[in-house]
């Protein structure tokens, strides 16, 4: 068994169909390549072909894939049968920073938590909070109240066998200037941290720095590339800047961009990592392109300094 | 007929279902490259589907709502001009369906969001100086059914909570000078001729919106249809379709992708079986006036529905 198992974020968006049974048919009708992209069980083969095991869900897939499967479990067994594990679900906090929020921001965590089970799951990587425009900067109490949400929402996943592990965005409120405040705020028994390799650069954090301080507190990771580390704060907090007006791309495929992976990858040797390792393609115009790439920089580059 | 008036609704490029992620399609620089397409491709006006889902989570390059258009344009009047200067003259209506809000047990919460949202929605049709607001009056059939599965228990009251929301926006719709229009959809609680009762129960000023596709698809001919109802017409969807619904797929969840049967059921105009250049010369016999919209909502390649839109439209008589 490698230590580092691969696992894709579904960035797929809305998939309608669970399995197009009319594939050649539905080809016919306009001979485009919508076929290939329209249901879960072309998708799912593509992630066992490339060698990615895992998937982990969104918020945003549920709505499609419920009525599609009838429940979680049914979607979980669907994709089993193409060799592929749903290892958890992202979660986003909202308003956790805000007190008078605090029993929505716990019951919407919880019934998450709920989902990821259902789901077979074990990670939620959660968003601690909503971006920093329009509620930034954040002050300590408010940063603490973030904190008590996620130790809160932390108990009831470890009760469940789910690991939290906090995901920063560079645009969100809990950003540079408390980033670090937060992780230490919460319990380290019940709060983990998911490492956005190209988020927490473009935020202003040093890759590798930040992996060697919190190692121990790294539940899983999303790994991607960028060439856009340490951003001003005029760009972080400005009003929507996770997709750029003209198309500028902040993330890509591990290997495209200008990070250390390779440095990452020989600290995660030193510090042994075990776990899963979910790799996003956000910002790409071509998915199974990109998973075809990441699978080669994979293979070639990082698994041969650690596996 | 003159075609040159006809509008094109931006449901042309689907931000849901067309293509792997859509990224692109939540950035601005799209959608002002697309904006000198349509009018290179021989349209002058639009159509806007209202989505209130880009107000959340920092999606705002897709031109979809009120907040989005005050975030990247400042206000109505901005976007108004950066259309202008892109060879668009004119936004001829928006849309609005109350889907997003279908999504739990509760329908004081459909009723009050999808409410709040469609009068977001009418006052933004407004600000952008459109001359209707095309409201669904339903949710997905199949998606009201599965959080309600005692829907056909609860069709009266809903109905009646649905014609007091709407009589409040056709008094709004009013003031503001722009026409309320109901949407009939396949897939609704009100499909087909079930929209009648509904109309009837609202003022004069509220108005119906002919979807050639939906309705051949509910069982209706689009042409009876509107010689019988053409003095409460208030806009027309030119849209096509190939489509015979025999699993009775307007009772699914997501309609517009039938579970039995992957098939697209939304044609590119042309491509399909209705027979579009007829229905226009229908409503020009009929001395019909008021907008017609061509719409390819579910095409596979959006630049190329648009081209073989605009080629079916040099097709028929001027």
């Amino acid at each position: 068994m490698p230590n580092i198992r691969y696992a894709n974020m579904c960035h797929w968006k809305s998939i309608p169909y669970r399995r197009i049974e009319n594939f050649r048919e539905f080809y016919y009708e306009d001979k485009t390549n919508t076929a290939y992209y329209s249901d879960w069980d072309t998708i799912l083969k593509y992630q066992a072909a490339l060698g990615f095991d895992g998937i982990e869900i969104a918020p945003w897939d549920l709505a499609d894939i419920l009525p599609l499967f009838g429940s979680p479990e049914n979607f979980t067994a669907f994709a089993k049968d193409r060799g592929v594990s749903v290892i958890g679900m992202f979660h986003g906090a909202h308003a956790s920073h805000d007190s008078g929020h605090f029993d929505e921001a716990v019951r919407a965590g919880r019934e998450a938590v709920d989902t990821i089970v259902r789901f077979g799951g074990s990670y939620m990587n959660t968003c601690p909070t909503q971006n920093h425009y329009g509620c930034g900067p954040l002050s300590r109490e408010e940063v603490q109240q973030c904190a008590k949400v996620m130790n809160e929402i932390g108990r009831y996943a470890t009760d469940h066998g789910v690991k939290i592990g906090l995901h920063n965005e560079f645009f969100c409120a809990i950003n540079l200037p408390n980033h670090r405040e937060l992780i230490e705020s919460t319990d380290p028994k019940l709060v983990h941290y998911c490492i956005d390799t190209a988020q927490i650069s473009i935020m202003g954090e040093d890759l590798l720095t930040f992996y060697r301080d919190y190692h121990d507190r790294i539940s899983t990771f999303h790994l991607k590339d960028t060439a856009s580390a340490k951003q001003p704060d005029s760009v972080r907090y400005a009003q929507d800047p996770e997709i750029t007006d003209d198309g500028t791309r902040w993330f890509w495929e591990p290997g495209m961009g200008e990070l250390d992976l390779k440095g990452l990858y020989r600290l995660l040797k030193e510090h042994e990592f075990k776990g899963w390792m979910s790799i996003e393609y956000d910002g790409s115009p071509d998915l199974l392109a990109s998973m075809a790439l990441t699978r080669y920089y994979l293979d070639t580059e990082l698994r041969p300094i650690y596996d | 007929m003159n075609t040159d008036r006809f509008a094109i609704s931006l449901d042309l490029i689907n931000r849901h279902y067309q293509e792997p992620n859509r990224n692109r399609f939540e950035s601005k620089y799209f959608w002002e490259e697309l904006y000198p397409l349509i009018r290179a491709s021989g349209f002058r006006s639009i159509e806007i589907p209202y989505e209130p889902v880009w107000q959340f989570g920092g999606r705002s390059g897709v031109p979809m709502n009120r907040y989005c258009i005050n975030t990247k344009y400042a206000s109505a009047a901005g976007y108004r001009a950066a259309l202008a200067e892109r060879g668009i003259e004119q936004v001829t209506g928006v849309t609005f369906d109350p889907n997003l809000f279908m999504r739990n047990e509760s329908l004081d919460f459909f009723f009050g969001a999808g409410g709040h949202f469609a009068g977001e929605a009418l006052a933004h049709a407004a600000d952008l100086g459109a001359d209707y607001f095309a409201i669904s009056p339903s949710p997905y059939y199949g998606r009201a059914a599965h959080y309600h599965p005692d829907l056909e228990d609860k069709r009266e009251s809903f109905t009646q909570r649905m014609t007091d929301l709407l009589a409040g926006l056709a008094e709004k719709a009013v003031a503001a000078g722009v026409v309320l229009v109901l949407r009939n959809e396949y897939w609704s609680l009100y499909r087909g001729e079930a929209i009648l009762p509904l109309l009837e129960a609202l003022p004069d000023s509220v108005r119906l919106d002919v979807d050639t596709a939906s309705l051949t698809i509910a069982g209706i001919d689009p042409a009876a249809f509107i010689e019988a109802h053409q003095h409460r017409i208030g806009v027309v969807h030119l849209t096509d379709t190939a489509f015979v619904d025999t699993h009775e797929t307007w009772k699914t969840a997501n309609p517009e992708f039938p579970e039995h049967r992957a098939t697209q059921v939304f044609r590119d105009p042309g491509t399909g079986s209705v027979d579009l250049a007829g229905i226009v010369s229908l409503l020009d016999r009929l001395g019909y006036q008021g907008p017609i919209v061509m719409s390819a909502r579910q095409t596979r390649d959006p630049f190329r529905a648009l081209l073989r839109t605009r080629a079916l439209l040099d097709q028929l008589p001027h």
